[in-house]
């Protein structure tokens, strides 16, 4: 018997338990309907959303900091702290303009060189605003409330990338604490979000605490997820880590949580029989399941070798290994793309579809000249998704007749070995399994796994001038049928070179107590508009 | 015996420097890279170099770990790679669940345990020493985690009596404090009450034999007096002993409860910041965990002297 059958098995005995109506005293609940308690993806271990990019610190950082646009359920940018944008005929000068009022939780008033400096710090860190440094002539303040970015050429995507929900997200911090080295990490986090962060009750690990920011002015728009009305309506927000599934699917069936982020999936039948829980999926642009082959060494620096995998390997092998039995949670992915939203394409994505075709892969990868070497699979066994993605990874190997070296591990071990370069014999590696957020593959904008520049490409350093070609055209295009058209030839050509295998895209559940009400779904918990009753 | 506590605590300190290489040696010569960690997946090689520089992790080893000496001696266990937060301070936040965690066990342990044992022996052969020593035994054979998982599903989720989850400092008052170690206690007690049930049992067995109980029995001593005041003193030593180990082993034992239990105490923090490769938590924990192991030993040591006083140092 394992931990995990045992606490299947029990949660399930007390989920039936509760709603079958039993009710006692009870020592643990009581807590005030004001404070809404959280169980979140993983522990809020630093909180610097520029010096470190884990989800986790973005979502927290979201309640703290706010950004001058934010992205919207239709994955379009809006006016967040910007009152006005102009950009003059040629693109390359863009006049921002501050909406008034706005203040940080110190009580200072929010003024362009915080902006300033704030922009300047993303941009040495994130991989649209290396873009944007790279054609920068001059960020300036104009005034108090106004600033101006001038550019070299035009960037089409300048808004977009303001905006957008990736990690590093462009918070805006006073001046004092933005002029920080973005390599290292902040120590007070002042923002002027509707949230401030009670540092005292800071607990690493175990516990944060967030309170209402009495002074911030949301706007006046409906909410849609970073974008709009931000109006708090709990006076705390409790962020409770709980490492072990078992204890979290208790605790809110108990009532001493609200709201669990992301249940694993075998709790999910449970937590729906509970009378008092809602449960639903939580962030409808899911997840990319991936492994990544590394191009430089033998044998997947041949492209029929990495062919070869990719016509043998089954998405839903993976996707059942993943999510179980719930059909609705995942769909195959013909593709790179993320399913649903306006860029999505399955163009060239024939390798992947109908059924696998072991015998044609075998003769592709005798024709690469594959004899009998070890690959090394390194599988972070930590991480459930990686690990039930090498479990299959490594079958599929088998099947086609591979000799795989599997290296299980743990997920720190893993972030620094696929950094290696050497030869898998020397401490390098020749495969390891990933997954994407959704929100990032929507466009290649913070799409690192897509990219195909050799060295300058993400772990397994693909080099694929196709696919870069059309990233940069995609990056050019004017309107949405131009960017179409891009992304088309972009998943193409990845595919043609097997920039990476895409295993499949899942969904994962969010699940709260009834009494709560206003969650939505999205890429990141939003705490907005979400009430309790007692 | 003053000099010789001293003398003991002295003598403890290049043992403590040791440990304290070795688990420096080892961090370092173990893979994984906290920068990586830090940096993130979109991050490139140029990023994950700078964070290490930012780190100081790209000085060489025997500059990293002569400043982390010579902060020690300062006493200053460093600041946290991930949250840029003090160890000392982090350390400081979770000894109270962990000292609070590892009390309410040991007390547990000793009033169930220790009165087990000396019925089992008194009892020896009969139908209650059966029982008790297989109680002992389901005890010492099932996993802290599914006595956890079936205490919860009992006691927090079917009859709502305790909180399945979480920790309430005693300076918000007893009652608030105690509900919250209920539960771990027990199910973290388990094998140290089988554990020192039959270790009592069996040094009782042993005592029973010699010739002064017969002699008590021959007096006309009452059973109670024979067990709990010539018998059970005379066994007291090696109970100590393993009480004391007890209390060592407790803090393997917390890692596991206070993830079921989410109590945030020393053992989460230590498996948190071994996965992060947080090293100078790593350290700072190590050192403390050294000096608790030492510091139980003295302890023991010094109560040998008070439950016999034959022994002398």
């Amino acid at each position: 018997m394992d931990r995990r059958t045992v606490l299947k098995g029990l949660a399930g005995a007390g989920g039936l338990a509760l709603s079958g109506g039993l009710s006692a005293p009870a020592i643990a609940q009581g807590a005030s309907a004001r404070t809404l308690r959280f169980v979140p993806q993983a522990n809020l271990a630093n909180f610097d959303p520029i010096w470190g990019t884990q989800y986790v610190v973005r979502n927290a950082a979201a309640l703290v900091w706010d950004t001058l646009y934010g992205v919207d359920a239709k994955l379009q940018p809006q006016r967040q702290m910007v009152e006005s944008e102009e950009t003059t005929d040629d693109g390359k000068t863009w006049t921002f303009k501050l909406r008034p009022g706005l203040k940080f939780h110190d009580g200072e008033p929010v003024l362009s060189k915080d902006v300033v400096a704030s922009l300047s710090r993303w941009a040495a860190r994130d991989p649209m605003g290396l873009m944007i440094l790279a054609i920068q002539q001059e960020l300036t303040p104009v005034d108090d409330r106004t600033f101006k970015w001038v550019l070299k050429q035009p960037f089409p995507k300048m808004l977009y990338a303001l905006a957008k929900n990736n990690a590093p997200c462009s918070f805006i911090m006073p001046e004092r604490i933005a002029k920080t080295d973005p390599f290292k990490q902040i120590t007070e986090y002042v923002g002027s979000g509707p949230m401030k962060f009670a540092k005292s009750e800071w607990v690493p690990g175990a516990k944060s605490v967030f309170e209402k920011f009495t002074d911030y002015v949301p706007r006046q728009e409906k909410a849609s997820w970073l974008a709009g009305g931000k109006n708090i309506l709990v006076d705390r927000v409790e962020w409770l880590v709980m490492p072990d599934p078992a204890t979290a699917a208790a605790a809110l069936q108990n009532g001493e949580v609200d709201w669990w982020e992301n249940p694993i999936s075998d709790l999910v039948p449970v937590l729906k029989k509970n009378k008092n829980i809602s449960v639903d999926i939580g962030d409808p642009l899911g997840n990319i399941g991936s492994f990544r082959m590394n191009h430089l060494h033998p044998p997947f620096n041949n492209v029929k070798a990495r062919r070869a995998v990719l016509m043998a390997l089954s998405q839903e092998d993976y996707m059942r290994a993943l999510v179980g039995d719930d059909d609705t949670l995942w769909k195959p992915l013909p593709g790179f793309f993320t399913p649903d939203t306006p860029l999505y394409t399955e163009l060239g994505g024939e390798i992947l579809k109908g059924k696998r075709d072991l015998d044609a892969a075998k003769k592709l990868l005798a024709e690469s000249g594959y004899s009998g070497q070890p690959v090394t699979c390194v599988v972070a066994q930590d991480q459930s998704i990686t690990k039930a993605q090498g479990d299959v990874t490594a079958d599929l190997l088998k099947k086609l007749g591979m000799n795989v070296d599997f290296v299980a591990t743990d997920w720190g071990t893993v972030g620094a070995r696929r950094a290696m370069k050497t030869p898998p014999g020397q401490g390098g590696w020749n495969m390891f399994h990933s997954w994407h957020a959704g929100a990032d593959c929507i466009n290649p904008a913070a799409y690192t796994a897509i990219r195909a520049n050799g060295d300058k490409a993400w772990f397994g350093w693909p080099n694929s001038p196709n696919t870069e070609k059309e990233i940069t055209a995609w990056f050019d295009a004017k309107n949405l049928e131009e960017e179409k058209a891009a992304i088309g030839q972009v998943n193409k050509a990845a595919l043609e070179d097997v920039v990476y295998a895409p295993t499949g895209f899942f969904l994962t559940y969010t699940a709260w107590r009834k009494n709560v009400s206003g969650i939505t779904k999205g890429p990141l918990p939003f705490f907005w508009n979400v009430s309790k009753s007692a | 015996m003053l000099s010789y506590i001293l003398r003991r605590i002295v003598s403890t300190l290049p043992v403590m420097a040791i440990v304290a290489l070795f688990v420096f040696s080892l961090l370092y010569i173990a893979p994984g890279d906290p920068a990586v960690v830090i940096a993130g997946d979109q991050a490139s090689p140029e990023d994950v170099e700078r964070i290490r520089q930012g780190l100081g992790l790209d000085r060489p080893f025997l500059i990293q770990f002569g400043s982390w000496v010579w902060r020690i001696l300062h006493g200053d266990l460093g600041t946290s790679i991930f949250t840029n937060l003090p160890v000392s301070a982090m350390i400081g936040q979770r000894l109270g669940p962990t000292l609070s965690l590892m009390t309410v066990t040991l007390l547990l342990t000793i009033v169930v345990a220790v009165p087990l044992g000396v019925v089992a022996a008194w009892k020896a052969g009969s139908f209650i020493d059966r029982a008790i020593m297989a109680f002992a035994v389901f005890g010492f054979s099932l996993p802290v985690f599914v006595v956890g998982y079936v205490l919860a599903y009992v006691f927090a989720l079917e009859l709502e009596w305790l909180p399945v989850q979480g920790y309430t400092p005693l300076t918000e008052g007893f009652w608030p404090w105690l509900p919250n170690l209920i539960l771990p206690s027990i199910a973290l007690g388990c094998v140290y009450i089988a554990l020192i049930a039959r270790i009592t049992r069996a040094t009782m067995l042993e005592v029973l034999q010699q010739d002064y109980i017969r002699t008590a029995r021959a007096k006309g001593l009452g059973q109670g007096g024979i067990l709990f005041v010539h018998a059970l003193k005379n066994a007291a030593v090696p109970i100590v002993t393993v009480i004391g180990i007890g209390i060592a082993l407790l803090i393997g034992g917390a890692v596991v409860t206070e993830s079921v239990f989410a109590i945030p105490g020393l053992g989460r923090l230590t498996i948190d910041a071994i996965l992060r490769r947080d090293y100078p938590v790593i350290q700072g924990i190590v050192l403390l965990f050294s000096f608790v192991y030492v510091l139980v030993n003295l302890m023991i040591d010094v109560v040998y002297t008070l439950v016999d006083p034959r022994i002398r140092y």
